[in-house]
């Protein structure tokens, strides 16, 4: 495939358009919030109102030559803020325009607009102040220290894809669903009935809202192609106000009509509020198949204006750069992608391959767009055929970091151990980065990071905080006054469960303050079934309700106990004293004790027992305090291990540690071991992360670099489909190559400690990286950059 | 009884089919100057220091290069490997050095590894006893096979030994039934030159059999060179560079008229 002039001109447009913030929704939304109207109504109307007041007030934006319309802001990559969620202060104004990675410029005029009419009204007002003010002193302090993340603090809780339902269905269709269910309601004896009524009244707003926005997009489209010139423009802008005319109105019949029908959805969510991961198309191939093979067969369609269609289409997710955070959550994830994850693969709802021709030249698309957004994953069943896994390998290798492979099987099983049906499970995948859902009828909410070696940090102190000079968890003991590593063991498990309740308790406040102040009545259109039940989507109303907890540095952690059980406990190499002393000197004159840590004692990730059963011990721990929870919007508890960036945050409230690494530096990654200290190679490191039963979470991250020359050839590619394979016939969930760039291999010369993992390969041999003597190194540098393909 | 190895290698991608895992075993009686294992040459273990830097200091260790493993050592580590090798269709090489130096472990632990259903490879440099060959053929799957120079004059002067015995091996394994993957080291200067590699074809297609399966063509490295330095060997390389891409794709095409699959590498 051969990317247009077209395409390749929105996608310039794309690269080279400014992140900005965009004042009109918060503007638009204070005029509402301020209104006579907005006053009088019920939570539900009000949102739903608002939702119109926002659509049919926005400005519309068509870019030159693109064939998919719609943007969130005034114009592509002109961002919107939230701020009944959040409220930006001048200073965070000031600190997005200013700072020197993932900024967001400010003009003058938004600044002022924010400070004449956004911040006097909202101040005191958002969500998030309402949510600080109802959580505890514990929750405060834990939060403070670093224990944990709060994900709905400055966005609302998302985590959902679009299913199939929504692909095949049109709002007409939905407001017809819910004039049945409005006829339903049992005033007599359902107690919820009245509050049903309100629900469903927004909903029919919000269908009657984005069919009129996407008429705005129509009537706009008619307005250009009358002073268009070209003819062959004019005829697409007519062809796209038909389209838009058609749909989401009614349900698409061709690849054009699908796209753009998912389009105005994504926009609608994304504009309602600032979900978390954007929103998400999911399983795109299975749902193009079938138009795409009717087009075909019609020859209604040619293989040109298919690969258009899906380049426009894939320029505007890039166009759509995550809301612009501010204070803690900056530092935890900082990045402009939205995790907006495209699902390739994976199995029908009979449980046959899914793998289609449309899964094929979506791969192609994406290695010819090469952008972040949207991101990408191919869904590998047991049925998935080799070829699928190579053309994705293809990409990999490229170091674009895309596409990321995961296994349907555990995937199914993970939703199945749920309690899902098999079909809503087959035909659910992962989002986000690794988190296992089921589309189309699952509100699977992220709550917030778990900070676990900080616990442990935690344990050895008596339950008191250095940094933050509190008393914040149990008084268990000192370090020196565990006897034993159980007893050590029995603390910490302790001190996990009692963070995990302020955690939980928090949550379930949190959850309310959405469900109350906050429902999402368009988003509540989409996911089933909350329309048959009347209920929000923010209320419980979804098919399945989940909430996870991320536990994060499952591998630093591991390492931290490994080495006080062997080091302190087995093998009596040093005492406690010496340790706290060391730990407390940040290893400065302790270098002999920090050596014997790094270089002497066993770690995570080297398929070796003696370490991997404190990943077990601790995996458990953690799965015992959460799973199971019930949470008050009436859905469960569970544990997934990913961190997207926040194990450097959560690395930077924590002092040295008995592992060895010095303080504030960043913990391990997902389940992956601590940077470096794998030196077995990939198939250990395979075997410690499959220890762990990753069937009883809702997705882990396993993160595996190499070095493109690993990929060299026919063999190499089957090797590493029979790897992925592999671990996937051990449950693994996820695995993502990190191909590394020569730029890494020059920090790795720089900086030997930390990779001492890479192996590269030269000519069929390999070595680690570390031991080559420097004039090879520069070699492979050389060969590295002459090899990337960009 | 237990085998010295001095370096045991998982997801081994380049030793035979699939991922293995390759046991290189210590001892070699060939001196080829480029070799680059040069801590496969003694047969005994040595030891090294290592040193590691932490911060500013620097520490160092004495580490032992060649450690003694039994048959069941090994069936363990493959154990752990099962699930890759399995899944690859890959199996078990040993490589070296020589094994065919430590033959009695060499032959219980392919017995071994056959016995638990693995495919087993070895790579050697064919300078063993036509024996010792003979009785490791019901239990080996698979030669690598070294083919270093045609010439013995030019073979003692490169490698300290004569290749007659090598040749006559290699036609013998090439009567086994099992398959051969022959490999040739390519050493700008010292085997490459035109005459040589004619003759070199000239002599594998005579040879030729069902059983030769391969021709690997594994270009001339200095991986090795920062080993010597660390084993206080002299190196005698430093002015030999890798051959081209390019020129490896030229052999590449000239050794594909043997009729056999030719890969650049293992
Ligand atoms: S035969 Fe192999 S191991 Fe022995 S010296 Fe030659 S290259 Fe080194």
């Amino acid at each position: 495939m051969k990317i247009s002039a077209r395409v390749k001109q929105l996608r310039e447009l794309s690269l080279n358009a400014v992140e900005k913030i965009s004042a009109e929704r918060a503007l638009l939304m204070t005029q509402f919030y301020k209104s006579d109207e907005a006053r009088e109504l019920s939570a539900p109307l009000k949102r739903a109102k608002a939702f119109e007041y926002l659509l049919k007030n926005k400005k519309i934006c068509i870019n030159e030559g693109e064939l998919i319309v719609g943007e969130r802001g005034p114009a592509p990559k002109e961002t919107p803020t939230y701020p009944e969620i959040s409220l930006h202060s001048m200073i965070d104004l000031e600190i997005l325009n200013s700072r020197e990675k993932v900024f967001f410029r400010v003009d003058e005029e938004v600044k002022n607009i924010y400070e004449k009419e956004i911040i006097p009204f909202w101040k005191g007002k958002s969500n998030r102040d309402r949510i600080m003010n109802l959580m505890t002193h514990e929750w405060m302090n834990a939060y403070k220290a670093g224990l944990f993340t709060e994900f709905q603090e400055q966005r609302a809780p998302g985590h959902t894809v679009l299913g199939y339902k929504m692909f095949t269905t049109g709002f007409l269709k939905l407001k017809e669903e819910i004039k049945e269910s409005v006829s339903a309601l049992d005033f007599y004896i359902d107690t919820q009935a009245f509050e049903k009524f309100e629900e469903l009244k927004a909903m029919d707003i919000a269908c009657d809202t984005i069919i009129m926005y996407a008429n705005r997009h129509a009537d706009e489209l008619e307005k250009l192609a009358a002073n268009e010139k070209n003819s062959k423009r004019k005829n697409e802008l007519l062809k796209m106000a038909a389209v838009c005319r058609k749909v989401p109105a009614n349900a698409p019949e061709t690849v054009h009509e699908m796209l753009q029908h998912y389009w105005f959805i994504h926009q609608g969510v994304i504009t309602e509020l600032n979900p978390w991961d954007s929103f998400n198309p999911g399983r795109l191939d299975q749902h193009l198949y079938p138009v795409y093979k009717k087009e075909m067969e019609a020859g209604s369609l040619s293989t040109d204006e298919l690969y258009d269609l899906l380049g426009c289409f894939w320029v505007k997710f890039n166009n759509h750069p995550s809301p612009p955070k501010i204070g803690v959550t900056a530092s935890e994830s900082n990045t402009y992608t939205d995790f907006c994850l495209i699902n390739l693969g994976g199995v029908k709802p009979d449980g046959t391959d899914a793998v289609n021709e449309i899964s094929y030249i979506l791969l192609d698309v994406i290695k010819e767009m090469r952008i972040l957004q949207p991101g990408s994953m191919i869904q590998i069943s047991k049925k998935s055929p080799d070829r699928f896994i190579h053309k994705a390998l293809d990409i990999i290798r490229t170091g674009f970091g895309q596409p990321s492979c995961f296994n349907t099987d555990a995937i199914i099983q993970e939703m199945v151990r749920q309690g899902k049906s098999i079909v809503d499970a087959r035909n659910g995948g992962a989002s986000g980065c690794v988190e296992t859902g089921a589309f189309g009828t699952e509100a699977y909410w992220l709550t917030g990071y778990f900070n676990l070696p900080k616990v442990l940090e935690l344990t050895l102190n008596n339950g008191f905080d250095k940094r933050t000079n509190k008393l914040l968890g149990l008084e268990t003991g000192y370090a020196h006054e565990y006897k034993s590593f159980e007893d050590l063991m029995k603390a910490f498990k302790l001190q996990v469960n009692y963070f995990i309740d302020i955690k939980i308790r928090g949550n379930n406040v949190i959850e309310k303050t959405f469900a109350n102040w906050l429902p999402v009545p368009f988003l509540s259109l989409l996911v089933e079934d909350c329309i048959a039940s009347g209920k929000d989507y923010n209320g419980g109303g979804a098919r399945y309700n989940t909430s996870y907890i991320q536990g994060v540095g499952l591998g630093s952690i591991t390492d931290m106990l490994t080495s006080i059980r062997y080091n302190i406990y087995d093998n009596k190499k040093f005492g406690w004293e010496e340790l706290t002393k060391a730990l407390d000197a940040d290893f400065n004159g302790y270098e002999q004790v920090q050596y014997e840590m790094i270089y002497n004692t066993p770690k995570f990730g080297n398929d070796d027992d003696y370490a991997d059963q404190q990943a077990v011990a601790v995996f458990e721990i953690y799965y015992d305090a959460v799973n199971g929870r019930p949470t008050s919007r009436g859905g469960i508890h569970r544990i997934n291990m990913l961190p997207t960036t926040s194990h450097v945050y959560f690395g930077s409230v924590i002092g040295a540690t008995p592992d060895g690494r010095k303080a504030h530096k960043p913990l391990s990654e997902g389940i992956s071991p601590s940077q470096g200290v794998d030196k077995q190679g990939p198939t250990s490191v395979i075997k410690s992360a499959s220890k762990i039963d990753h069937l009883r979470t809702g997705g882990t991250l396993l993160n595996q670099k190499f070095s493109p020359q690993f990929f060299e050839d026919e063999d190499s590619y089957d090797c590493l489909t029979a790897l992925i394979r592999s671990y996937f016939s051990l449950d693994g969930h996820h695995i993502q190559f990190n191909v590394v760039n020569a730029e890494t291999l020059k920090d790795a010369q720089k900086h030997p400690e930390l990779y001492r993992d890479l192996i590269v390969r030269v000519a069929g041999y390999s070595d680690y990286f570390n031991d080559l003597g420097e004039d090879l190194q520069n070699e492979i540098i050389n060969r590295t950059e002459h090899e990337e393909v960009l | 009884m237990k085998g010295l190895i001095f370096s045991v290698k998982r997801y081994s991608i380049h030793d035979g089919p699939g991922i293995r895992v390759t046991f290189f075993m210590k001892g070699c009686p060939l001196n080829c100057m480029w070799c680059h294992n040069p801590e496969g040459i003694s047969p005994f273990p040595e030891n090294v220091i290592i040193s590691d830097k932490v911060g500013e200091r620097e520490f160092s260790n004495s580490k032992e290069v060649g450690k003694y493993y039994s048959v069941e050592n090994i069936l363990e580590i493959l154990e752990k490997e099962r699930v890759f090798i399995n899944q690859s269709k890959g199996g078990v090489t040993f490589s070296g050095g020589e094994p065919m130096l430590q033959f009695e472990f060499l032959f219980e632990a392919l017995k071994a590894c056959k016995e638990n259903g693995y495919h087993t490879a070895v790579d050697t440099s064919g300078y063993s006893s036509f024996e010792n060959y003979k009785s490791i053929i019901p239990v080996t799957d698979l030669f690598l096979f070294d083919i270093k120079h045609l010439d013995e004059a030019r073979h003692i002067e490169l490698t300290g030994v004569s290749n007659i015995g090598i040749l006559d091996n290699y036609r013998i394994l090439l009567n086994s039934g099992k398959d051969i993957m022959v490999r040739v080291p390519v050493i700008p200067g010292f085997n490459d030159d035109p005459d040589h590699l004619k003759k070199l074809k000239q002599f594998l297609l005579s040879t030729k059999t069902e059983s030769l399966k391969k021709i690997n063509l594994l270009p001339f490295h200095k991986i090795g060179s920062s080993k010597y330095k660390r084993f206080n060997i002299p190196y005698k390389m430093d002015n030999v560079e890798p051959p081209a891409k390019g020129r490896m794709q030229e052999l590449k095409e000239f050794f594909s008229e043997v009729g056999v699959k030719v890969k650049i590498g293992g």
